[in-house]
């Protein structure tokens, strides 16, 4: 199959950078899952569609707004009522669910390409997206697994968090090389390593 | 001898020496100095000219309330007016300056001001600029023409245009608990609210923590009380639930306790480390807040009390213990409360000679007795300064007997030598945040100051509370106790009986006497910074000024960077003894933000310049790669032109256009809308969106589709794609895409909340390729595999599914050139793959790339409409689109399309015109049917689009023209005034190239 392009390329660079007064404290790479897929409920159907989650990932969501959970290659969280982001680090998550989610339960949208997944990791994860995010990422409030819609620059994003110290930012693909820049600019004062 | 250093004392590191400058002089000073402390220890006493009258002003206060030391510090090319030298922390290499005077601070040309008196007074701009009646200087004329010579002789400092290079970022915070100000009460507050564990923010706007105890000299559980801040600070820092932000003021208060502060992060260094911010805005979300925010000691309203070397009280106590600095050799006092009393022992005890200590009391206090005689001052009671002494510098006052109930001064005046004035006129708690937060501010008699109202436990119409000096409690042992209790409360704990910090303090009531003003002969300043004094205040009220809010505005009393911190409660006691009334009876004004002056780069952070978000299109790099000159499309870049070396823009377009019609050409299309329309009713909610009809459309084909608002205008066009049963692709145009979803969503959420449809943007999914031209099918067929492209297979509006170079495709056929054309789509990913497969696949068919400029050629040459002409004023029958109006169903804007104003015949409608003078058209030139240059009028329409035809060999363009098509075949005139273009043009069809079609459908 031919590989993806990834519209970082040409401002993705590998190695350190910013200020490294007290040592990296970030690490910023793109994920490049092989599939992400929205999937949406029928009023009413919502569990039958989390049973239809589990089925196909293996992954119990909890319940709630914004709950979620990852196990380290499948990720999945609740951004909307009813609503719920999917991703894979295979590809074909999409045809998967289009066998299990029927026209009764809810709908299947394909956004493998249209997404692009930026993970952010380090002890100043949570101090670099309070620059662009008005959610609180203390733990307590944005537990491990959990997800929240929210917006860069007016345009709308999402943020899972699928660690301690780690998130993971799926944008708008158009839109992705000018948050990356704009995440390696928040992140100079701190010092940042791109992997 | 002039203020000086302190041998000893201070917080200052003296083993550390900064140099800087001030209007070119070279200074030094330590680290831990202000700008203020600095010079002041140099001897400086000349920090300003006044607003108006050019007065030579020195310090007043020692902190953000200062209203006279205000200076511009220059950094490269970049200057900030405005600045309070006593809020500048001195660095190495800095450069500040001081404004408002010319040539020099020490002689000012325009001090001549002070000369004009009485004619200078409040309202004098009103007055004296009313232009005549006749002549050239008539009504606002005389105004604007004064205005120049007045904005030079009065003002603040001026701003600079040199653009700033500084980084300025945003920042989101979230706690339970805000604390504003560290002082005792701030710090005792935020270490009881972390105790319970609650999230805590402490912001201070000072760089050291601690408030009054810095030089109060006080001790706190038997250690001086810096020390006991030393340690409380060391024990917030420890902990993980504090976040300590020094150098911080909250400036602004608003709804369900969302708070703005801006921290200034590097101002006090010579160099930002790197990727350092200047400044950082921060937006806190608290639970709820504790404000202990202090409060601002009150200057006395008495003739020349702005001069040099007349300053506040806690002022000169401050430089003496918190920056080892005497304002003075030979000190007076001049009070109406206890607190000044303190002063006189530090300053005493920091080296100065206190010769006298004035207070309009004529009773005082055993304890202030004995701190006087402590001082070694001569008291002075009832007795009241009436002047001031000397030049830019003080050199003595006079004081007279003073009755404090008639405000009668009587006997002689008494000079008395002195280089330094101290005044006390009691204290007004900084409320200007819970003023913010709509609290309304209650008068209270004793403290003789607008306290903020008891907490009413009423959640949450109040989510703050107030501890310390900000409640009127002025010793610190309240404020202590006030400051545990606030923060327990705030972090929703229970006030268990704890052992609280014992505090030795010099005695003192807080409660001042009820003295405002000393009416004597001279200018008397009420508002230092604005230069209003007592009489203006009266003058406004002979005026007929009665409401506070008016004589705010009149006076200018209050305005300004200071926004009256010092002068508000003086100005209101002289307005309240004027109309006769009780102060509360009066009122206040309601502080609005921010509390102190706000750099606009920290509002507008990483929003502007190289950090504005751009959207790229999949296969950006290759356009960029390969020539492509690019412009932006709303957000999205998108090529214009491919030009050749020494090519126009015309040139570039007219080659490209040609080329597509003469073989194919190909042009990036994927920042068309693209919106997935899926579930069970998208059928019949697409027929209720479009014009026509979508529900007979059969799978694997697409539609051209027409949407109206609900006012019945064109809202956009598009073409949709249905890719199974309950599946649909919507196209949209690149402009409308974003209010196309959100009209989907509005209808889906609020008017048809029973339809079973999703809507979700998939524009970025895919890229899109436009292959058309006579040669495109052949194009497509070298390089398509796992389908045939041939007319049987893909039909006009026709869908396959297929592959090319290894990559899921999806091809329509459907046109915008008017070309036999297609649409390939394929994830975005591997946009950039398809497209260089299909530019591999059309060399031999001489395939060219074209950009937005040829694309809008061979549309205006079809005579398609975009949002040119679907521009929110016209309808489907007047781009002749009526042909989609479906009769057989209801739609979105049907029940509004046939207004009388909608269907009348003088409408202007879609046509096409030929230029007869083989002349370029442009855009926005209105059409005439008779040519006046000199007077051009008579408008029956204007160009919508214009271009340069290489089908037709002329210059042509869309237009809207009242009478339309009935105009076909007539000539007009093109009537363009500002850009000197008039000429004649004939009317025709829309349609100028194939209107048939024929080369489209093939």
């Amino acid at each position: 199959m031919v590989e993806r392009q990834s519209p970082l390329e040409p401002e993705f660079h590998v190695g350190s950078h910013g200020n490294f007064e007290h040592g990296v404290e970030i690490l910023l790479t793109e994920t490049r899952p092989g599939s992400i897929v929205q999937l949406a409920a029928w009023p009413g159907e919502e569990k039958k569609l989390m049973a239809a989650i589990r089925t196909v990932t293996g992954l119990a969501l909890p319940d709630g707004a914004g709950g979620g959970l990852s196990d380290g290659v499948k990720s999945v969280f609740g951004f909307a009522p009813g609503k719920f982001t999917v991703a894979d680090d295979a590809e074909g998550l999409a045809a998967a669910f289009a066998k299990v989610v029927t026209p009764d339960i809810g709908t299947v949208t394909d956004l493998s390409h249209g997404r692009t997944a930026i993970r952010i990791a380090g002890p100043k994860a949570e101090w670099v997206l309070a620059k662009f995010f008005a959610i609180d990422f203390a733990l307590p409030a944005f537990p491990i697994g959990a997800g929240r819609s929210t917006a860069h620059h007016d345009v709308f994003a999402q943020i899972q968090r699928t660690g301690s110290d780690q998130f993971d930012i799926h944008v708008f693909r158009s839109f992705a090389r000018s948050f990356w820049n704009a995440l390696c600019h928040a992140s100079e004062e701190v010092g940042y390593e791109v992997q | 001898m002039s203020p000086r250093r302190t041998d000893t004392g201070g917080r200052i590191d003296r083993l550390k020496t900064i140099r800087f400058t001030f209007d070119g002089v070279a200074y030094t000073g330590h680290a831990g100095d202000t700008l203020a402390s600095a010079l002041l220890a140099k001897g400086v006493t000349l920090f300003g000219r006044s607003f108006k009258y050019h007065r030579p002003r020195g310090l007043l206060t020692a902190g953000v309330e200062e209203p006279n030391a205000l200076v511009t510090v220059l950094k490269g090319e970049v200057r900030e007016p405005n600045i309070p030298a006593t809020m500048v922390e001195i660095h190495d290499g800095l450069v500040a300056i001081s404004q408002n005077r010319f040539p020099s601070l020490a002689w000012d040309i325009h001090a001549a001001n002070q000369l004009g008196g009485k004619i200078l007074s409040a309202g004098f701009y009103y007055k004296t600029f009313m232009g005549p009646v006749i002549g050239p200087l008539k009504g606002t004329r005389f105004w604007m023409f004064c205005e120049h010579f007045i904005r030079r002789a009065a003002g603040l400092g001026s701003a600079g245009s040199a653009k700033d290079p500084a980084r300025y970022e945003r920042m989101n915070a979230f706690c339970d608990v805000l604390v504003v100000g560290s002082g005792p009460a701030g710090l005792m507050a935020a270490k009881a609210a972390a105790d319970q564990g609650a999230r805590v923010i402490l912001a201070d706007l000072e760089p050291r923590f601690g408030g009054s105890a810095n030089w109060s000299d006080e001790t706190i559980d038997g250690t001086p009380a810096t020390d006991w801040v030393r340690r409380t600070v060391a024990q917030l820092e420890g902990r993980d639930n504090v976040r300590l932000l020094p150098r911080t003021t909250v400036w602004g208060y608003y709804d369900n306790n969302t708070l703005a502060a801006l921290e200034r992060v590097s101002d006090h260094k010579e160099q930002p480390a790197k990727g350092e911010p200047r400044h950082r805005y921060w937006a806190i979300r608290a639970r709820s807040v504790v404000l202990a925010t202090g409060a601002f000691e009150r200057p006395l309203v008495f003739p020349g009390n702005d001069r040099p070397g007349v300053m506040l009280a806690h002022a000169a106590e401050r430089y003496a213990n918190e920056f080892g600095v005497l304002p003075g050799d030979r000190i007076a006092l001049f009070t109406n409360n206890d607190s000044a009393y303190r002063a006189a022992v530090a300053l005493k005890k920091a080296g100065a000679a206190v010769v006298a200590i004035a207070d309009v009391r004529p009773e005082l206090s055993a304890e202030m007795r004995s701190l006087a005689t402590e001082a070694e001052a001569e008291i002075f009671a009832g007795h009241a300064v009436v002047a001031t002494e000397g030049g830019k510098t003080l050199s003595g006052i006079k004081v007279q007997r003073f009755d404090m109930v008639t405000g009668a001064l009587t006997g002689d005046a008494r000079s008395i030598h002195a280089d330094c004035l101290l005044m006390s006129g009691g204290w007004s708690p900084t409320i200007h945040l819970a003023s913010q937060a709509g609290a309304k501010a209650e008068w209270d008699a004793a403290r003789q100051a607008f306290l903020p109202p008891k907490p009413t436990q009423q959640w949450p119409t109040q989510q703050w509370i107030g501890a310390g000096a900000f409640t009127g409690s002025f010793s610190t042992v309240e404020a202590i106790a006030e400051g545990r209790a606030a923060g327990l409360a705030a972090a929703g704990g229970t006030g268990t009986p704890a052992a609280l910090p014992i505090v030795e303090a010099v005695p003192g009531e807080p409660d001042p006497a009820p003295v405002f003003e000393i009416r004597a002969k001279g200018k008397s300043f009420v508002d230092f910074q604005h230069d209003v004094t007592a009489e203006d205040v009266r003058l406004a009220h002979r005026e007929g000024f009665v409401s506070v809010e008016h004589l705010k505005r009149y006076t200018t009393l209050g305005m300004a960077t200071d926004q009256g911190k010092s002068s508000n409660v003086p100005g209101l006691a002289i307005m309240a003894e004027a109309l006769g009334k009780p102060i509360p009876e009066v009122g206040t004004t309601r502080f609005r933000p921010p509390f102190a002056p706000v750099s606009i780069g920290s509002l507008a952070a990483e929003r502007f310049g190289d950090l504005k978000p751009e959207r790229l299109t999949p296969m950006h790099d290759w356009h960029v790669d390969h020539g492509a000159t690019l412009y932006s499309a709303g957000l999205w870049y998108r090529p214009m032109i491919y030009g050749h070396a020494g090519e126009t823009v015309e040139q570039a377009y007219v080659r490209e256009a040609r080329a597509t019609r003469e073989s194919a050409g190909i042009v990036d299309v994927s920042t068309l809308g693209k919106i997935a329309v899926q579930g069970p009713d998208a059928a019949a909610f697409l027929d209720r969106v479009y014009t026509n009809m979508f529900s007979t459309l059969a799978v694997g084909k697409a539609r051209y589709g027409l949407m109206l608002r609900e006012d019945g205008f064109a809202f956009d066009d598009g073409t949709t794609w249905r890719l199974g049963e309950q599946d649909f692709l919507m196209t949209t145009t690149t402009a409308n895409a974003g209010k196309v979803m959100q009209h989907l969503e509005y209808f889906l959420d609020v008017i048809w909340p029973e339809l079973k449809v999703h809507v979700t943007s998939v524009t970025d999914e895919w890229a899109g390729a436009a292959i058309g031209g006579p040669k495109a099918r052949q194009i497509l067929a070298a390089c398509v595999t796992g389908t045939s492209v041939d007319n049987a297979a893909l039909p006009f509006m026709g869908i396959v599914h297929g592959e090319i170079a290894g990559v899921p495709v999806m091809i329509c056929r459907l046109s915008f050139s008017g070309e036999m054309a297609f649409e390939v789509y394929c994830g975005a990913g591997h946009g950039t793959h398809v497209w260089e497969a299909l530019i591999e696949a059309g060399k031999p068919f001489g395939l060219v790339t074209y950009g937005l400029e040829a694309l809008g050629t061979m549309r205006i040459e079809k005579g398609h409409v975009t949002g040119a002409e679907i521009d929110g004023r016209t309808t489907a029958r007047d781009l002749h689109l009526d042909w989609m109006l479906s009769k057989k169903k209801p739609f979105i804007g049907s029940a509004m399309m046939d207004r009388e104003g909608l269907v009348a015949s003088d409408r202007l409608e879609l046509v096409g015109l030929i230029a007869l003078d083989n002349r370029p058209l442009n855009g926005g030139s209105h059409i005439v049917e008779e040519i006046d240059e000199a007077n051009p009028h008579g408008s029956i329409g204007h160009i919508t689009a214009c271009c340069y035809s290489p089908a037709l060999g002329k210059h042509i363009a869309l237009a809207l023209v009242k009478g339309g098509k009935a105009r076909h075949g007539t000539r007009a005139h093109v009537s363009d005034p500002l850009r000197s273009r008039f000429g004649p043009v004939e009317i025709v069809s829309n349609h100028f190239y194939d209107p048939e079609g024929t080369r489209m459908h093939g």
